[in-house]
């Protein structure tokens, strides 16, 4: 796909004479290379799933998060470059907060993508906070909010959303989103969703899963990180 | 004349507030809200005009009152009202009148120490339909209640709406509505009542009583003729 490279490989803010910004194509390659990450949205709630590649025995483990918080009704997996999501949610940690201070309300699951999607745009230009490349990150934002009640959203590095019953991505996307697609169904249990997501997960993950190597958590309402314990519950439950 | 201090000292007079006068107020009921202000706009003992509007609609079941300096309460009106707009692009939804009120709440504290010399009170139906009203100081302090008066005739009105309509405290168990028990009509009834008594009494309050009734069916207006002297 990108054998020749060209002088518009260079500028970020360039497009090439057949309409392309080759630095976001690449930037969403980026992603394709990352661990896997999964989410289901259900009427009940949102489950969230990820794979943490540990690449040494001495690497502790619970410093790779790929879950994160956005605000206590959000949270976030990510595949990608995990610095730059992190700048992300940092971002939209502040923007939440800032919503709650001058509305008195928890700021709307959409409002929230498209402000991270609306930083993810601006890059490559002379704003302040404007990154030099684009952010080399995929996200799944899942959260709940009165008006609209369980939403999940895909943001990719060109800043685009979508939202989604149930989406995957990073290494294992291809096949992850196909399982996905056959075995989805509208009336889902939060319960099945785990099941689902984890199985899916285990599938194309090279390694055994274990509760050293995966990583789950829910909206539902309310962001909760699972323990081990819980992981561990439903690897046996498989 | 030497600038060492040893002359008369001389400042600037310059002002930058007026007070315009006029009187707001705002009764909530379990499923409506009434807001209702006088059109008289004063400077001294001169009236200006006898057809200012103090009442405006920020959104669309939330309205926003304001007496004290006309000057002020226009321009924080159009901050505000361009602030709903834009929340209403993006977030998809209009605002709700507790997010009003907080914004409302933070706008004039960022204007601590230069402040909008208004007097306000916001109306509104909050997420469940029950009738919303905050009563704010100059300088963003405020407070949800169940009826209001703010303005020129406060010292008038306030009392009076003490007397007909103070509910039980929240304090008690179990806890009981803090709207007031009177109908709608019987709502719009007291608050002619209070206008009317004011106007006699208070030079800044008269002409003529706009009154703003919000339900579930939507917006409706009334018009109460006031003494014009």
């Amino acid at each position: 796909m990108f054998m020749t490279r060209s002088e518009y490989d260079r500028g970020v803010t360039t497009f090439s004479p057949e309409g392309r910004l080759f630095q976001v194509e690449y930037a969403i390659e980026a992603i394709k290379l990352g661990s896997t990450a999964i989410a289901i949205l259900t009427k009940e709630g949102i489950v969230l799933a990820v794979e943490r590649r540990t690449q040494s025995p001495l690497m502790v483990p619970s410093s790779l998060d790929k879950i994160m918080e956005i605000d206590s009704h959000v949270a976030c997996a990510v595949s990608g470059l995990t610095a730059d999501a992190q700048s992300m949610v940092e971002h939209g940690r502040v923007q939440a907060q800032n919503h709650y201070f001058t509305y008195n309300e928890s700021m709307p699951v959409r409002s929230l993508t498209q402000s991270l999607c609306a930083l993810s745009a601006n890059f490559g230009t002379d704003d302040e906070d404007s990154m030099s490349r684009p952010f080399g990150v995929a996200l799944l934002v899942a959260g709940h909010d009165v008006d609209n009640g369980y939403q999940l959203y895909h943001t990719d590095p060109s800043g685009t959303w979508t939202a989604y019953k149930a989406k995957a991505i990073g290494s294992g996307s291809e096949g992850a989103q196909t399982t996905l697609q056959e075995e989805y169904k509208d009336d889902m249990t939060l319960k099945e969703a785990e099941n689902l997501a984890l199985s899916t997960l285990k599938a194309v993950m090279e390694e055994k899963v274990s509760t050293a190597n995966v990583d789950m958590a829910s909206v539902a309402p309310k962001y909760e990180i699972y323990s081990k314990d819980r992981i561990k519950e439903i690897i046996e439950r498989l | 004349m030497p600038h060492d201090g040893s002359g008369p000292t001389t400042r600037a007079n310059w002002s930058p507030y007026d007070n315009n006068g006029g009187t707001v107020l705002a009764v909530a009921g379990e499923d409506y809200v009434v807001c209702a202000a006088d059109t008289r706009m004063s400077t001294g003992y001169n009236i200006l005009t006898r057809d200012y509007k103090k009442i405006d609609q920020m959104s669309d079941k939330c309205v926003l009152a304001s007496a004290g300096f006309m000057a002020d309460a226009v321009t924080l009106k159009k901050t505000l009202k361009a602030r709903c707009t834009t929340y209403e692009f993006q977030n998809d939804k209009p605002m709700g009148c507790v997010s009003f009120a907080q914004m409302l709440s933070n706008t004039l504290y960022y204007r601590r120490f230069f402040p909008y010399y208004t007097f306000n009170i916001v109306a509104g139906l909050d997420a469940e339909g029950k009738g919303a009203v905050f009563t704010y100081d100059a300088v963003g302090s405020y407070e949800r209640t169940n009826y209001s008066c703010q303005g020129s005739g406060q010292g008038l009105i306030m009392p009076v709406l003490d007397n007909q309509l103070k509910t039980v405290s929240p304090l008690v168990l179990p806890a009981q509505s803090s709207a007031t028990p009177l109908s709608e009509s019987e709502a719009v009834d007291l608050v002619k009542d209070c206008f009317a008594t004011a106007g006699e009494r208070d030079i800044y309050t008269g002409d003529t009583v706009e009154i703003w009734i919000i339900n579930k069916d939507g917006v409706r207006k009334e018009y109460q003729e006031l003494k014009l002297d």
